[in-house]
């Protein structure tokens, strides 16, 4: 208990909380539309090329977020306006943009004369060491993103259910999608910080797939479900890390797939006792 | 009578290759046509030009009032996620989006106008289920309803009978003669047998539209279409208005 008296007594683990809370909300309802929508390697690959920027805004000396921000945008359009009709091309070009956008990025980091930051941070994440203006930017995301949703949410769930009948509606399917990826990208950037590049994409899918598993009825409280789901894992996951000394990214990861395992496993014995019903 | 809908010469393909060549095709009023022809005949391009989702490369697409009437577009069921968490009545409340405009919110019109398409293709009971619960003919039905609710000018489906049983597609075919007697039906299939009684009109089509109107279709008029000799199977009682037949080949 005074373990956890002193988890609460720090500023630094609470703003973790904080950022952890905050990416669960955007992870869980921008990871349903990228989990239904099968977007899940765009925001991989825009993840990835993001890294570029990142590197080349380090090398430059300025403000990496925003050479992140810029490059993961730029991805985001691309990949949406390449989507049309070829879907093998994108495939490939998603894999371009990951490589590519690693490798860019790592050169430029190591060209940096000086302290080399820390890679695995980068890649793996620490939300220990979040900083109080990655939290502001995070709340004002997740604001836009709640706002949006309420906004455009018919639109936005006719267009992840059927593409074809809401464009014979008038629903501006092309622009929402591009919207929606740009909202993706913007997110992913801020993500990173939290459980890193090679990590977030556990944001995006677990809590969706787990709220996928849980609510078959409506739409709405699927994203409710993954916004819960991916609180308990973050908060799961510091608590973990706290607590057993471990790093806070694979923790969060690894709570979200043992509650994915532990809720799977009670679907299943329960479908197995109930037979099918 | 001014057609409802006229395609003048069009043209269309998606690289290169045109996939339909010189299409002429008239919608009028009245009509219940179905669309036939061979798989990757261009039968889908046509719809999807019809319903304004394709610019033709040269020709015209021309509706009477000027622009898209309200249309009921009934997909085929590869097209969305069948598991996807949504209850009957909010997966056909998506069908009023383009009643109004997809910004606005659901009124209690919306809501009545819901019901009623429920209760009259006998869903009503079905209401709360989620999708992934129905099965193929409540499904299909489902998404008549979703197409009828925006109370549409013209109807077209793509495919009905593939994705349900023999018993449905008679129970679906006599449906849609019902609806056909307010506004005109479009059906884009492979399999018009299932269809043929009620059926007004047909359109084959391979690459080019061969044979539109409302006459038996000739042995020779199919062979040119499919490019196959095609066997002919007499049907359509009580009123014979065509052949039936198989799909050339395996393909």
């Amino acid at each position: 208990m005074s373990e956890l008296a002193l988890f609460f007594s720090y500023e630094f683990t609470l703003l973790a909380l904080v950022a952890g809370l905050l990416a669960s909300v955007l992870g869980g309802v921008l990871g349903t539309f990228v989990v239904v929508k099968r977007l899940v390697f765009i925001a991989g690959g825009i993840s990835h090329a993001a890294f570029a920027g990142l590197g080349f805004f380090y090398w430059l000396g300025h403000d990496p977020l925003i050479g992140a921000v810029l490059v993961a945008v730029a991805a985001a359009l691309f990949l949406g306006l390449f989507s049309e009709g070829q879907a093998r091309s994108q495939d490939a070009m998603i894999g371009v943009l990951w490589a590519g956008g690693m490798a860019v990025g790592v050169l430029f980091i190591h060209m940096t004369p000086g302290y080399a930051p820390n890679l695995m941070t980068y890649l793996f994440g620490d939300i220990l060491t979040v900083a109080p203006r990655d939290v502001v930017l995070l709340a004002i995301l997740t604001a836009i993103t709640l706002v949006l949703l309420a906004v455009l949410h018919r639109g936005l769930v006719a267009v992840a259910f059927d593409e074809t009948f809401a464009r014979v509606q008038g629903v501006p399917v092309r622009v929402l999608t591009l919207l929606l990826l740009v909202l993706v990208a913007l997110a992913v950037i801020l993500l990173i910080q939290v459980v890193g590049i090679v990590l977030l994409l556990a944001l995006f899918t677990l809590p969706p797939m787990i709220g996928l598993m849980l609510v078959s009825r409506s739409f709405g409280l699927v994203l409710l479900a993954a916004v819960l789901v991916g609180m308990l894992m973050t908060a799961g996951g510091i608590a973990a890390s706290w607590t057993m000394d471990l790093p806070t990214g694979p923790a969060i990861v690894l709570t979200g797939i043992v509650i994915g395992v532990g809720v799977w496993g009670v679907k299943a014995l329960r479908f197995r006792f109930r037979g099918n019903s | 009578m001014v057609p409802l809908l006229q395609l003048q010469d069009v043209t269309f393909g998606y690289d290169r290759e045109p996939v339909l060549r010189d299409v002429n095709l008239q919608i009028h009023d009245c009509d219940f046509l179905a669309i036939i022809g061979p798989n990757g005949g261009g039968k889908t391009t046509l719809l999807r030009l019809i319903l304004g989702l394709e610019t033709p490369w040269s020709g015209r697409v021309h509706w009477a009032g000027g622009g898209l009437p309200r249309i009921g577009y009934v997909p085929q069921f590869s097209t969305f996620d069948r598991n996807f968490p949504l209850r009957l009545r909010e997966t056909v409340m998506m069908g009023r989006i383009g009643h109004r405009g997809w910004l606005r919110r659901r009124t209690r019109a919306d809501g009545e106008a819901v019901d009623r398409v429920l209760t009259d293709l006998g869903l009503a009971a079905f209401a709360e289920q989620p999708i992934a619960d129905l099965s193929g003919g409540q499904l299909q039905r489902a998404l008549i309803a979703r197409a009828m609710v925006c109370e549409p000018e013209i109807l077209f489906l793509d495919e009905p009978t593939a994705s349900v049983d023999a018993e449905t597609r008679g129970t679906l075919a006599n449906l849609l003669a019902e609806l056909n007697r307010q506004i005109p039906v479009v059906v884009v299939t492979h399999d018009v047998t299932a269809m043929a009684v009620h059926v007004k009109q047909i359109a084959c089509v391979n690459r080019r539209l061969f044979y539109h109107g409302s006459g038996q279709l000739s042995h020779s008029q199919l062979e040119e279409a499919y490019g196959c000799p095609v066997e002919l199977i007499a049907h359509g009682v009580p009123h014979r208005l065509l052949h039936a037949h198989d799909e050339c080949g395996n393909e």
